[in-house]
């Protein structure tokens, strides 16, 4: 009877406080569509760095008169070293195809023989890949006698560690704020709605209803608000990514569990909401 | 039974009571009067515990207010009904609803909430209105609802501030024979006024609140 009384009564506040109910529902959809949005940007920017990470290799150059067992010995030697997650063997003539691919002439024509040493590339592990690491490597790799030079993209890791540091921090920043302005939104919007109830609250004590039984209502009531205005900013942001995906690129993505993880935090948030504001009215 | 030992209440600076002291029996009917703020409203807050003394010591029952945890004031409130002027009823349901409602909240089951409710909206007259809404009622039966509301937890006192502040002088009588009524079943009956005249019509036991004390009136007087 209890349980039922309370959700019946929290249900039927949206019945009899039409308009307050719909404007918590909005604003709850409207600052979780916030978060969301700042969700989907930080994790694609991730993404995006990482999949650049992945095509970041070490070039390593070795001495052309090794004959095959010295360069397996040395192939093996390379991947002992614990940051190194993969490393294979490139050939002058696959290095002399890849060169005329990329930058489409013909060296063989110009220069009559194949200019490009035999080499290694080398794929650090994700947690050796910044700046300072890669170059405690590279110079281990070229400390080795058969190694004569070793280069990476050096210059374009830099760029992508700092501008990819600064943009983190932005959004580190920009995302508090929005999740502050988010929460202080909906924080408000539920008090007024419970504000212009508060003669039900005021009845409820006079009459000898428990803190429970008084907050039960409100609680089942923001529960319900969190619920739908999360499935309405899931349903915004779910049509923004088909139309990232099919204007700006492919590759635009959602992290794991994005749209039940947003309807959680509507639910936290209206029954948060609700439970604080609610208390405001029950201290005597 | 309600007993008041040398309470003082202070809000702000302002001292509202000054040592008060009062008690009042199983089934009497006792006025308080006393311009406006003088106290009457906050005496009655102390009754129902929403609001405790600086000093001094207030029992209701079993409970006392230098005792009393929180959490057992709703418990305190189910035994003492509380009449306001100004009505406080839920517009948004109907008569029958904002009775019941004292006891949906306090977790009555279904059937004993019908039976109650409607027994209660005879004894004050309007079971013939249980599907109004309490907008569509004259004062008068809006407070008679207030009333109704008040008594379905079956208080053994009911405080009514006011009860007659908005009402004219014929639907004022009504009440007070209503009070009356509920009084000559058991119920004490608290009631702060300023209208003498109700209470020559209908003479009981009388209070004054003067300058934060409280002195006993003898009937003649009242």
């Amino acid at each position: 009877m209890r349980i039922i009384f309370i959700v019946r009564e929290g249900l039927q506040g949206f019945k009899r406080a039409p308009l307050a109910t719909t404007i918590a529902m909005v604003a709850i959809a409207l600052a979780l569509f916030l978060v969301g949005l700042f969700g989907l940007s930080v994790y694609n920017l991730t993404d995006l760095f990482q999949r650049f990470y992945q095509t970041v290799h070490l070039e390593v150059f070795i001495d052309p008169s090794l004959v095959e067992a010295q360069r397996s010995a040395l192939q093996s030697r390379i991947r002992r070293i614990p940051a190194v997650e993969r490393v294979w063997y490139v050939p002058p003539d696959k290095a002399l195809q890849e060169f005329e691919e990329e930058f489409g002439e013909d060296l063989i024509t110009v220069l009559k023989r194949n200019p490009l040493p035999p080499s290694f590339r080398v794929v650090l592990k994700k947690e050796f890949r910044d700046l300072p690491t890669v170059e405690t490597i590279v110079k281990q790799l070229q400390s080795f006698p058969e190694v004569d030079e070793v280069v990476f993209q050096r210059e374009l890791v830099r760029f992508f560690q700092k501008y990819f540091k600064l943009a983190l921090a932005i959004a580190l920043v920009l995302g508090t704020l929005v999740l502050l302005i988010s929460i202080l939104l909906v924080f408000n919007t539920i008090r007024l709605t419970i504000h212009g109830r508060r003669n039900l609250i005021e009845i409820m004590r006079l009459v000898g209803a428990t803190n429970f039984f008084i907050k039960g209502p409100f609680m089942v009531e923001g529960i319900v608000q969190g619920m739908i205005g999360g499935a309405v900013a899931c349903g915004w942001l779910w049509a923004l990514v088909d139309l990232a995906q099919l204007f700006i690129s492919e590759t635009i993505g959602r992290p794991p569990h994005f749209y039940p993880l947003l309807i959680g935090f509507g639910i936290v948030m209206g029954f948060l909401g609700s439970w604080l504001s609610v208390n405001k009215y029950l201290k005597v | 039974m309600i007993e008041i030992f040398n309470v003082t209440v202070h809000i702000g600076s302002r001292k509202v009571l000054d040592s008060v002291s009062l008690r009042i029996d199983k089934g009497e009917f006792v006025y308080l009067v006393g311009k406006t703020g003088a106290g009457k409203t906050t005496l009655l807050r102390l009754i129902y515990m929403d609001l405790f003394p600086q000093r001094g010591n207030v029992i209701i029952d079993r409970f006392s207010s230098s005792t009393i945890r929180r959490r057992q004031i709703p418990y305190l409130r189910r035994k003492v009904g509380v009449v306001f002027q100004d009505f406080k009823l839920l517009t948004d349901r109907n008569v029958y609803d904002n009775v019941a409602f004292a006891l949906q909240v306090v977790g009555e089951h279904r059937r004993e909430i019908k039976s109650r409710v409607l027994s209660v909206l005879t004894r004050v007259g309007l079971h013939h209105k249980r599907y109004h809404m309490p907008q569509s009622l004259s004062g008068g039966e809006q407070q008679r609802v207030v009333i109704a509301r008040a008594l379905v937890n079956e208080p053994f006192i009911l405080l009514a501030d006011e009860p007659t502040g908005n009402l004219d002088p014929e639907a004022s009588s009504d009440i007070l024979e209503l009070l009356e009524d509920i009084n000559r079943s058991g119920t004490a009956i608290l009631m702060a006024t300023h209208n003498y005249q109700l209470i020559r019509k209908f003479p009981h036991r009388t209070l004054m609140l003067e300058e934060g004390r409280l002195q006993e009136l003898p009937l003649e007087e009242a």
